[in-house]
Order: C-alpha cells, then structure tokens, then sequence
C-alpha cells in the first residue's frame, strides 16, 4: 500500500485491475456476466478474469467456443433483456468477426427503437503487436470511433483500467474497452477506494510547454520514453493520455495546444483515418490551423517477423524525430 | 563466499515483479534444487531453485513487494558465521527457475 | 388459438399488407403472402411471457404476436405513434411489450441476439422461452450455426422456427442450401427437430406448440422447419422471376384459401361468415390506416435523440 497525495493506493498489474473492477461490479450487481474464450477456470488468455469463476461459478463466468459473432450476439441480446455481460474478445483481429452484432446492432438498438430498448454490453478486448502475427497485431480503434451509439476507451495504466471498466461496466449503452498486450507487464498504483473514471476526460501524464503529444494505450508509454529524451535535449514535451476515444475530449488537447502551439498525434495503428487524424480535425475545427504531425504504423500489415515488426511500430526515436522535424529543429 | 539473489529475467518484456512468498528465514540454508522464492510477473509465477547450496543472511524484499529486474533479493553465503557487507555480494548465486 | 381465430389473424395480415402495398408511399417492404400460416401458427404457441424476433419479413409476425395493427401501420409508415416513433420500420419494430421483442433487417442478425434474450429469459427464471423466426436464406450464414451450438450446448430456450419459402431472393434452397430438410441442420446438434407443412395453420400451430413445449420443459432449444410457399416478389423492389403459370400454381396453396376451404368442408364456416371475415379485416385495417395517417412524422430536429 502507499499514499500518494493523500490517496491510499496499492500497486497492481493490469489484469488485477480488470479483475477487481469486475469482481466489485459483480458483487454489487447479480446481472453481470462474463463470456469469453478460456474466461471460467482458465481464468482468461491474460489471466484478467482470474478468480472471478471460483467465486460467481459457471452460469456467470461462461467459456464460449470459438464464435465470435455468436458470442457478441448473445452478450448483446441479453443486455438487451436487462443483463449487463462482458463479452471478451481475446484479441482485437476478432473482433470484426462480430461486428454485425455490435454495430449493427447494438450500437443501433436505442435509435432504431426511439428509445424503448438498449444494449448495455462491455465488449473487452486487446490490441497490438507483439511478436504474433499479422492477424494477432491489429490495433483498430479508430474504425469504432466514428459509429454513432459506441463507445471506446483504451486505458494505459492500471488505475486507468480499473476506473474505465467501472464506468464500462455501468454504461447504459454498448462499450469497447481495449487493453493492450504491451501494458500488461507493467504494474501502477491504483486507488483503494472505489473510483469511477468517466469517459470522455482526458489526462495530462506530463506537463510540458514546447509540443502536445496526444496518445492512447501503449503509445502513452513511448510518448513518456519520447519526452525524457527530448527534455535531455532542451524539448518540454507536454504528453496527453486521451483515454476515451468516443466520447472524445477535445477540450484537454485544445488547451494543451493554446499553450504547445503544436501538436503530435501517436498511435500505434494507422494513421489513415486514424485517431489522430480525427483529433486534429477537430482541434482545427476548435481553434484553427495549428503545427500538426501525426505518427502510427507504418501503412504495412504488421508481421511477426521481429525486424519488420520493430520497423513498422512507432518508438521514441521515431516520435523524437517527428518533434523535432515538427519544430523545425 | 557472500552471495547476491537478483531478480531473474525470467519472462521477455517484464521489468517488476511482485515477490509472493519466501521459502525460508534468516539462517535457513539451501540445497541445490531447494525453491527459494516465488516471484509473480504479470502472466506466470516464477520459482526461483537454488543452483548451489548456501545459508539464506538477509532479506532485501517482502513479500507483497515490487522489485526490478537484476534488483538484490536477498544475501546468502556459504558460511553462516561470515560477516554480511552493507551493499550487495559480489557473487551471483546459482538459481534455476520454473515459469509455472 | 382456435380455427375461426387463426382464420381471422391470417386474413388481417393479408388485407393489411395488401392496404399497404397500395398505398404509393409505402416504402421499402418484405410482405408474406404465402406465409401467414407460419406466423399465426406460430404465435399460437407462445404465451405472453415469451418474446419473439424475426429477421426482416416482419409484418405478419408481428401482427399474429399481438402488436397493434394502428401501431404497426404508423411505425411502417414512418409515423411517432408507432412503437420506435417510425424510426425502425418493417426492418427494426420492436415492440417487446407485445412480445415481439424486434425485427433485424440483416439476413441472419436476429439469430445470436435472441440466443442472448433466452440466456436472460434462463437465468431470470421467468418461465418464457424465445422463438426466433427466420427464413432459408438465414440457413447459409454462419451465425445461424454458431447460435445452434451454443444454444445446445447451454440448452437455452430458444426454439428455431425457420419459414422455408424454398426461395431467398432469385435462389431456390436446390441451388444455395445442401441439405433437403433444413430441420437436419438443428439435428446436427442433437436439438429436438421437425418439419412440417407450413400452409397449414393447424399444422403449425400444433408442432410449434409440441417444440415449445419441449423448450418450456428445459430440455433445451428446438428447431421447426416450416415448409411454406412466397406469392409475391421478395421485397417491393424485387424483380418477380417466376412464370404466371408457376404463381397461379402457388396462389391455389395460398394458406388462407386452404383454411377457408378446410373450414367449410368440416362445416365450421358459411361462405357468408368467409365473407364477413374478410369485411372485418378490410375494417380493422383500415382503421390501423386512419389511425396511422392521423399520427405526424417526427421533426428532423429529433434527429439526435436516443443515439446513446
């Protein structure tokens, strides 16, 4: 335990965070539900669901086969009939096998019925590459965010996975929430007492008054690593952790950048019609043109292959340079 | 002989581990094959086994505790009447460990 | 249900959608001439602690569950007093209240959805089962599969009603779907199975009732093939690909003709009281299409409520 400021804390690894948010709501509430691959005993593919079985049992922690269209719909349907699942999705190339349920569907229910039905469903998955593959690699965010009636949030430290499930988890709408298989490793402090962290805040990692770097997920760490770097070099970089993509908040990235007077976007999926894009279309439509870069993958399928893997995702040195070419130093 | 037990890198990608449990105190001693300690990373617990023998000293961490990798666990030595030095040994004790 | 009753239910669903066909704004619709038996024998299994879902053929189901043919006709025609304020039409209705928990215009996409809605219905404890309707076009997608798996495997109340009209646009179930007997493919999966002549209310009605009856028992879903017959295009946008002969043909099967036929050869209905039957639909439709018409269509500054 520590304290910080006053706040009691306990450092934990991400999946024990997952797992305390879900085991707090599932105290509190007998109508949440996990369904997922190797979600029961096995305690899930990241052991983020550890526990969770022995203590809520099989009709409330239930394993699926391998059906994810299936399996997104049943979670769907029944929160329409007033359950609340989480439908685990191990990796983020799967979920778009069930995407007609989750966007046709779901994301759709409350507008196609005026109201009269909705789909609190948390569909949790993992992003990012990892030595595994072209199909096992995949950060997709950005294809979610423009889909009216969905929400998604990507935390990047533990508090941040806990606080966002949380309010996952007590949403009245369908919910993406995605975790990042570089991020599991480390471990953060988070809050002893229960905390909500709403969707649509973003938060300041790291001050800085030169260049805003506005990041999500794993990315938040290289941006960190980035901005050491260029404060060695005389560069503040002032780091933005955007936490919920939809809802976005631009107002966090606007202010940064009445101060930066430049902004970096950094992802680590495509930047075509990527997150960063979206932010700076609509910090231009806030406050006008400013300085913008924005970085992510190389616009190449991301291979297991160890040497090309490294080529096409972005690190510090890349995100350094971009600064300083942006700055024109 | 003054020996240092660093946190192995067991599993690629960790930089913390969590200590779980010590298999014995200040003054219990080891035979090769005897488990030390169980170390927790983010996916597996790691058993860490003695690779030689040797007389536990001190402990550097507790369980619940947060250290990095290649940070000083504990000091052992050959003899349980050697004097223990402020920083770490300057050998490494011989360990296997076990990803379970 | 009895005989008269499902007479009558049939009868309103074909004046209604023949009424709204005539109509020139009547918009993008699935009609099921041909096909009322099924919904009507259907409906006469379920109780009101059930809830029913369909794909897009939608408007005789949702009739023959109940839903107010006033509600429906305005929800089709885009007006605010129908269920959803006119926003989901023939291929989104939802009125669960009525039991008709939702239409899904996507060809199979109700399938896994209503799984979910018998999870919930099994872990409630509520007593009510589900019945999911689709046609043989849903036969071929994946999701149909899947949802049969998973069902059996957790031996959800769900009961698998699929409308086989042996047609899914221009292609015969010959040309898209391997087995004969689509009721086969819920027996892969060890699930109570039927097949059963879907021109024939009575027909319908009593082996819809057996599987219920199965599911309310929890031993799990089951799978009804109804075997019926589409007299009209796909949609009202569909080219019509079938010869006059071949729909002259089909229009003697027509479900009505036959109950009324079946009827008066039992002496249970006068030509006159067939005909006094009819009157009474056209009557009760066009009320629905008065009360529909009296109702507006919402602002477009609506447009961005209920997005959540």
């Amino acid at each position: 335990m520590s304290a910080d400021h006053g706040v009691a804390s306990t450092k934990i690894y991400f999946r024990e965070a997952n797992v305390r948010a879900l085991r707090e709501e599932m105290r509190q509430n007998p109508r949440v539900l996990i369904l997922g691959q190797d979600v029961g005993a096995f305690g899930g593919s990241y052991r983020e669901f550890d526990g969770l079985y022995r203590e809520f049992g099989a009709a409330r922690v239930r394993d699926t086969p391998v059906a994810e269209a299936a399996s997104i719909g049943i979670g769907v349907g029944a929160a329409a009939s007033g359950f609340r699942p989480l439908v685990c999705i191990t990796y983020m190339d799967f979920l778009m096998l069930g995407f007609d349920p989750l966007i046709n569907y779901a994301a759709k229910l409350r507008y196609k019925t005026g109201g009269l039905l909705t789909a609190p469903v948390v569909v949790k998955t993992t992003a990012g590459a990892f030595g595994q593959g072209v199909a096992h690699s995949q950060c997709l965010e950005a294809w979610l965010m423009s889909v009216p009636g969905l929400k998604v949030v990507a935390p990047s430290t533990p508090a941040d996975a806990y606080g966002l499930m949380k309010t996952a988890l007590r949403s009245d709408g369908p919910v993406v929430y995605i975790d990042h298989k570089r991020l599991f490793p480390i471990p953060g402090e988070v809050p002893d007492a229960e905390t909500f962290i709403p969707f649509g805040q973003a938060v300041v990692r790291k001050p800085g008054s030169d260049v805003t770097v506005a990041t999500h997920g794993f990315m938040v760490r290289i941006a960190l690593e980035a901005a050491l770097i260029l404060e060695g070099e005389g560069v503040s970089a002032e780091v933005i952790d955007l936490r919920s993509l939809a809802p976005l908040d631009i107002n966090t990235v606007a202010q940064s950048v009445s101060k930066t007077g430049a902004l970096v976007t950094l992802e680590e999926g495509q930047t075509t019609c990527g997150v960063g894009a979206e932010v700076a279309a609509r910090l231009y439509e806030c406050m006008g043109m400013r300085p913008w870069a924005r970085i992510g993958a190389l616009p190449a399928p991301v291979s297991s292959n160890p040497v090309l893997e490294a080529a096409t995702i972005p690190d510090a040195a890349r995100v350094v340079t971009a600064i300083h070419l942006l700055l024109g130093q | 002989m003054i020996y240092k037990l660093s946190v192995p890198a067991a599993v690629p990608g960790v930089d913390e581990i969590r200590i779980l449990e010590w298999q014995g105190t200040p003054g219990t001693a080891f035979e090769a094959g005897d488990l030390i300690v169980e170390l927790e990373t983010h996916k597996a617990v790691v058993e860490v086994r003695a690779g030689q023998s040797g007389i536990l000293r001190e402990l550097r961490a507790e369980p619940g505790d947060w250290r990095g990798i290649g940070l000083v666990l504990a000091v052992f030595s050959d003899r349980a009447d050697e004097a223990i030095p402020a920083g770490d040994g300057d050998a490494d004790l011989k360990v296997e460990f076990e990803i379970t | 249900m009895n005989s008269i009753e499902s007479l009558r239910l049939m009868m309103l669903i074909r004046a209604f959608e023949t009424a709204l066909a005539k109509r020139p704004d009547h918009g993008f619709q699935l009609l099921s001439s041909g096909e009322e038996a099924v919904a009507v024998g259907l409906s006469a299994a379920l109780t009101d602690k059930d809830q029913l879902l369909t794909g897009g053929r939608s408007i005789g189901p949702a009739l023959a569950r109940g839903a107010e043919p006033g509600a429906v006709m305005a929800e089709l025609l885009g007006r605010v007093a129908g269920p959803n304020r006119g926003r989901g039409g023939r291929g989104h209705m939802a009125d669960p209240e009525s039991g008709f928990f939702g239409a899904h215009a996507v060809v199979g996409g109700n399938i896994s959805i209503a799984a979910g809605v018998a999870l919930a219905k099994q872990m409630a404890g509520d007593g009510g089962i589900v019945a999911v309707l689709f046609g043989d076009g849903a036969c071929g997608a994946g999701v149909l599969h899947e949802t049969l798996n998973i069902s059996a495997c957790w031996r959800l109340p769900l009961l698998f009603i699929c409308n086989n009209n042996q047609l899914s646009v221009s292609t015969a179930r010959t040309a898209a779907l391997a087995p004969a007997k689509l009721s086969d493919l819920g027996a892969a999966f060890g699930m109570w199975t039927r097949t059963v002549d879907g021109l024939d209310v009575a027909c319908v009605a009593a082996a819809a009732t057996e599987a219920a009856g199965h599911v309310r028992e929890g031993r799990g879903p089951a799978f009804l093939e109804c075997v019926s017959v589409r007299l009209l295009s796909h949609s009202t946008t569909a080219r019509e690909t079938r010869s006059r002969a071949t729909l002259t043909e089909l229009r003697a099967q027509c479900p009505i003709r036959r109950q009324v036929a079946y009827l008066q050869s039992s002496g249970y209905l006068e030509i006159a009281q067939a005909e006094a039957l009819e009157r009474e639909a056209a009557d009760r439709v066009a009320e629905a299409m008065a009360f529909a018409d009296a109702s507006p269509y919402p602002e477009a500054s609506e447009v961005l409520d209920h997005v959540g």
